[in-house]
């Protein structure tokens, strides 16, 4: 009977034009998102690049300046910009810390066109003074860009839902379901080799699709054959689930009116009710604390500081008696007041400042609690993960970066304390910045998802045994 | 008939458990989303007030200072939230709320609430405007896609004909029996919403002329749903066919159309980036003259200049200090440099507006949304009208404190201080949101097309009924 079930499902297929048709929409479709991810990667890497390129510019000028200070000879830069002062390489040649895009970032924009990839920090600058925000049309952020997880989020299950609602339904409308009935043949078993049959099919159009279109695009499948494999798996298993949750409705459900109301409203739920649900819960359980008012607070320290700098200055050499001894000139300037107090503001913000990191974590992890109810969410996040696009990927970053400006400041600050020239064999021991990425995992999404739609095919098939009366079949 | 027809349709819906469930469900969420979006605004409200408040006292307390201390040291202007972003939130979570003023720079607004949130966020919001601009018009299709269809399977189409039935008549019936529930419900909510924003103490600028038109405006997309479904409903054979026709048509319009739209504006019109962005000032600062910097070629300009006009030989002799007027020119330069790269940044985004206006031809969805945001005035245009509001006071600040600084010292004395009570003296920045008139002017296009949207749905549906 399968192989039957096989040949006459796969002409049917062909002569409705079912395969063809979906092999060019999922071509289409895919390619206009690809070519979009690809544009956004390609930007990406090329302001990097740009501003890396400018960096060494303003670098080689400065080196050739300190150069000619250390020769002794005379320099037309005006005296607050002497490259031989650690302030001036500290704030104005800052090392570029960027996270460049990877092979796979094309299949997510997830909150990267809201992040910005590269910040420099300075030694002046106070951390919450880094700006880790990009600027983009805020209407651009609202209504999201149209990348390969929306295709596969949003629009791979309606796919699934147009095809699948109306397998069993439509015999009986179509008036063959008796003469199925007939056969030997459980109805349900029927309908589960139906369903596989054309996951299989689809399965293969979306593999084979994605496949020619990466390779039109120049990206290399074999080089990270790890991550491609993990990006069919999560595919496959988030369109076995649709599938699964196809089957369950043909079986329990009556006409196909209801069945496509039923699924269309299991894939409203599932995408956008649940998601937007327990993210509300989330923002009221651990609500952001203001901004507006952590600004008034900062204000405060502020104003506080700058009246009491002098003061500052000599509690912060008392703190630090290693710049006091090792001084011999014990000249004070504006920088030394000016980083004493910023070290204050900081130690005095910083519970403020972590107290958002922290609430973004217990979002994060309440999100991670209840991730389940929702396979679309979850699918989302591994795709952004593979994407490297992330909230946490980000989060990762920042705090890559935030520890790399501390570093940098503190690179400098025996420098200024202690009076010390800066000369360009310093240069070469200045601190820089490579990116690490954080290392995502998709066995688990792929395991549950597909162990979630194994069983709902296990239920439907057990618990369907009475298919037949149901369908009023049995002859009494 | 009409009547007949009416009564026959609300009787089956009614009756449907599916209808009643699906109308309850939306009717529910859209209750409690008005009442979740009520407690946020009014927590945004206090905590504006509070902000304000407390920024300005900073500001008056600075004691004794250097007015040019005082223009780094700086203030911070706050957004306020617009009464009827209880309705439609906009892009507002997607905007900075906060901007720094101070001497020499622009600054972007900063602290959005989106970059605070995790990427769930990014799958929307049970507000008002998600269950307006996206359920509503599901419970539409819910309620409608079988209403010709169901008729036709039955058999009862071929009976009403034979019994003489005008088939208009028929339409009419039909059409109000979707129309009416889906009107008083909108009314509902937004009559509730009218009243609770009436009664707060501090609704600043809430009219009720506003919330009139906005709910106009939603009224006018439910009519082109309507319409739609009812015309899919009567040219598709089975229920089944129509039900999944009219939801890829709302996939289509309010899903896919804008996704579309905001790639293709990103791809055709691109921003820079901050740092770019900031580069190019940079840039264009350095070519002009530098407030702090004596020796600057511009500054030396200015300074023959002056002398000249005031036929004195030294800056001296000037019945002024020559810093407090050369930081103000320098001041005045800089913000122009600053007017023209938002100009530049303001044409970009005009051109992005272009291509969602193209495409509002092929989704109702899209020229409602802009137009419900910009009547709630959450919309960027806002946004941009705020910022420029808050940069026009960073001006007039700097310009205060730098006449302060030239008028009452004499060239050379850095060290002069101003006395402890200059700072009130500075007027409050107060935000005026933008007029409806001027908002209806600007955003004319999309009503247009909303408009056209409802005729051209109407016309179509009239003649397919007509001519079938």
């Amino acid at each position: 009977m399968f192989k039957y079930n096989f040949i006459y499902e796969f002409k049917r297929l062909i002569r409705s034009q079912w395969i063809q048709v979906l092999s060019i929409l999922l071509f289409a479709v895919f390619s206009f998102a690809v070519f979009n991810g690809q544009q956004k990667t390609q930007k990406r890497l090329e302001e990097i690049s740009s501003v890396k390129e400018k960096l060494k510019t303003s670098e080689a000028q400065m080196l050739s300046v300190l150069d000619s200070i250390e020769q002794g000879f005379q320099v037309s830069v005006s005296r607050w910009r002497l490259p031989s002062n650690p302030m001036t390489i500290g704030n104005k040649h800052p090392r570029l810390v960027e996270m460049p895009p990877h092979q796979w970032t094309f299949i997510s924009t997830g909150q990267s066109d809201m992040y910005s990839h590269y910040v420099k920090p300075t030694v002046q600058a106070n951390d919450f003074e880094l700006s880790f925000t990009e600027m983009t049309s805020p209407t651009q952020l609202l209504f999201g860009s149209f990348d390969l997880t929306f295709v596969i989020v949003y629009l791979l299950p309606l796919i699934i839902i147009a095809f699948g609602f109306n397998i069993l339904s439509y015999e009986r409308e179509s008036g063959a379901l008796k003469l199925l009935a007939s056969q030997p043949v459980s109805l349900t078993f029927w309908v589960f080799q139906k369903l596989v049959l054309r996951f299989l099919w689809l399965s293969v159009i979306v593999i084979l699709t994605l496949y020619l279109i990466f390779s039109g695009n120049g990206i290399n499948i074999f080089k990270e054959m790890a991550t491609f494999f993990s990006l069919i798996g999560v595919i496959c298993a988030y369109m076995l689930f649709w599938f699964a949750l196809a089957f369950l409705v043909n079986i329990f459900g009556m006409n196909s009116a209801k069945n496509a109301l039923v699924l269309i409203g299991l894939w409203i739920l599932f995408v956008l009710l649940v998601p937007t649900v327990i993210n509300q819960v989330g923002n009221t359980l651990y609500p952001m604390p203001s901004r507006t008012i952590m600004v008034n607070k900062m204000r405060s320290i502020k104003a506080n500081a700058t009246k009491k700098q002098d003061e500052i200055l000599d509690n912060y050499l008392r703190d630090h008696p290693e710049f006091a001894i090792n001084d011999s000139t014990q000249n004070r300037t504006f920088w030394h007041r000016y980083m004493a107090s910023q070290a204050l503001i900081d130690k005095a913000l910083k519970p403020v400042v972590s107290n958002y990191n922290k609430q973004l974590r217990k979002q994060q992890n309440w999100l991670d609690k209840l991730k389940w109810l929702s396979p679309s969410m979850r699918v989302k996040a591994a795709l952004n993960n593979t994407a490297g696009t992330s909230t946490t990927d980000y989060e990762n970053f920042r705090n890559q970066a935030l520890a790399f400006s501390e570093q940098w400041r503190k690179h400098f600050i025996p420098f200024l304390y202690n009076n010390t020239p800066f000369s360009s064999k310093d240069y070469e021991h200045i601190p820089t910045y490579q990116y690490r990425q954080k290392a995502h995992s998709n066995m688990a999404t792929i395991g549950i998802l597909f162990a979630i739609a194994l069983l709902m095919f296990a239920i439907g098939l057990l618990a369907s045994k009475n298919l037949k009366y149901k369908m009023n079949l049995t002859i009494s | 008939m009409i009547l007949k027809t009416l009564s026959k349709e609300f009787k089956e819906s009614f009756r449907n458990g599916k209808a009643k469930i699906a109308f309850s469900i939306v009717v529910i969420l859209l209750f409690t989303s008005v009442w979740l979006s009520m407690q946020k605004y009014n927590n945004a409200n206090k905590e504006y007030l509070k902000a304000t408040e407390s920024e300005r006292h900073i500001w008056d307390n600075q004691g004794e200072k250097n007015p040019h201390s005082a223009a780094h040291y700086g203030t911070y202007a706050f957004k306020p939230k617009q009464p009827l972003s209880l309705i439609d939130k906009g892009v507002d979570k997607y905007v900075g709320t906060t901007i720094f003023l101070e001497a020499h720079y622009r600054n972007e607004a900063q602290f959005s609430a989106a970059a605070d949130q995790t990427g769930t966020s990014r799958f929307g919001e049970l507000t008002p405007d998600f269950i307006l601009l996206f359920l509503i018009p599901l419970l539409i299709i819910l309620l409608g896609y079988n209403i010709f269809t169901k008729e036709k399977e039955q058999g009862t189409l071929f009976l009403l004909k034979s019994s003489g039935a005008s088939i208009n008549q028929l339409t009419l019936g039909k059409w109000l029996s979707l129309f009416i529930p889906i009107f008083l419900c909108t009314t509902i909510v937004f009559i509730i919403a009218g009243i609770l924003l009436s009664n707060l103490n501090d609704y600043g600028t809430f009219s009720w002329t506003s919330l009139i038109s906005m709910w106009s405006i939603y009224i006018g997309f439910y009519i082109v749903f309507i319409n739609i479904v009812m015309l899919i409903s009567y040219v598709s054979k089975r229920s089944g066919l129509s039900l999944v026709i009219a939801l890829s048509v709302w996939i289509f319009t309010c899903l896919v159309t804008p996704k579309i739209a905001s790639t293709l504006a990103e791809n055709k019109y691109p921003y820079p980036t901050r740092q770019e962005f900031q580069a190019m000032v940079t840039k264009d600062k350095k070519q002009g003259l530098d407030g702090h910097n004596t020796w600057n070629e511009e500054a030396q300009l200015l300074k023959e200049k002056v002398l000249k006009e005031y036929k004195v030989d030294s800056l001296h002799q000037l019945p002024f200090n020559f810093d407090g007027y050369r930081m103000q020119k320098g001041e005045e330069y800089q913000a122009a440099i600053y007017s023209k790269h938002y100009n530049n940044l303001k044409a970009q985004y005009e051109n992005q507006n272009k291509t969602y206006k193209t495409l509002a031809a092929i989704s109702p969805f899209l020229p409602t949304r802009f137009l419900s945001m910009s009547i709630a005035q959450t919309d960027y245009a806002t946004h941009w009208h705020f910022s420029d509001a808050a940069e026009q006071y960073r001006i007039q600040t700097q310009k205060f404190l730098n006449d302060n600084f030239a008028q009452n010292s004499v060239f050379g004395d850095w060290k002069y201080k101003a006395d402890s009570s200059t700072w009130s003296a500075l007027p409050q920045f107060n935000y005026t949101p933008q007029s409806l008139s001027t908002i209806i002017d600007t955003n004319k296009s999309y009503l247009i097309i909303l408009g056209l949207w409802v005729l051209l749905s109407f016309s179509t549906l009239y003649l397919t009924i007509k001519l079938k």
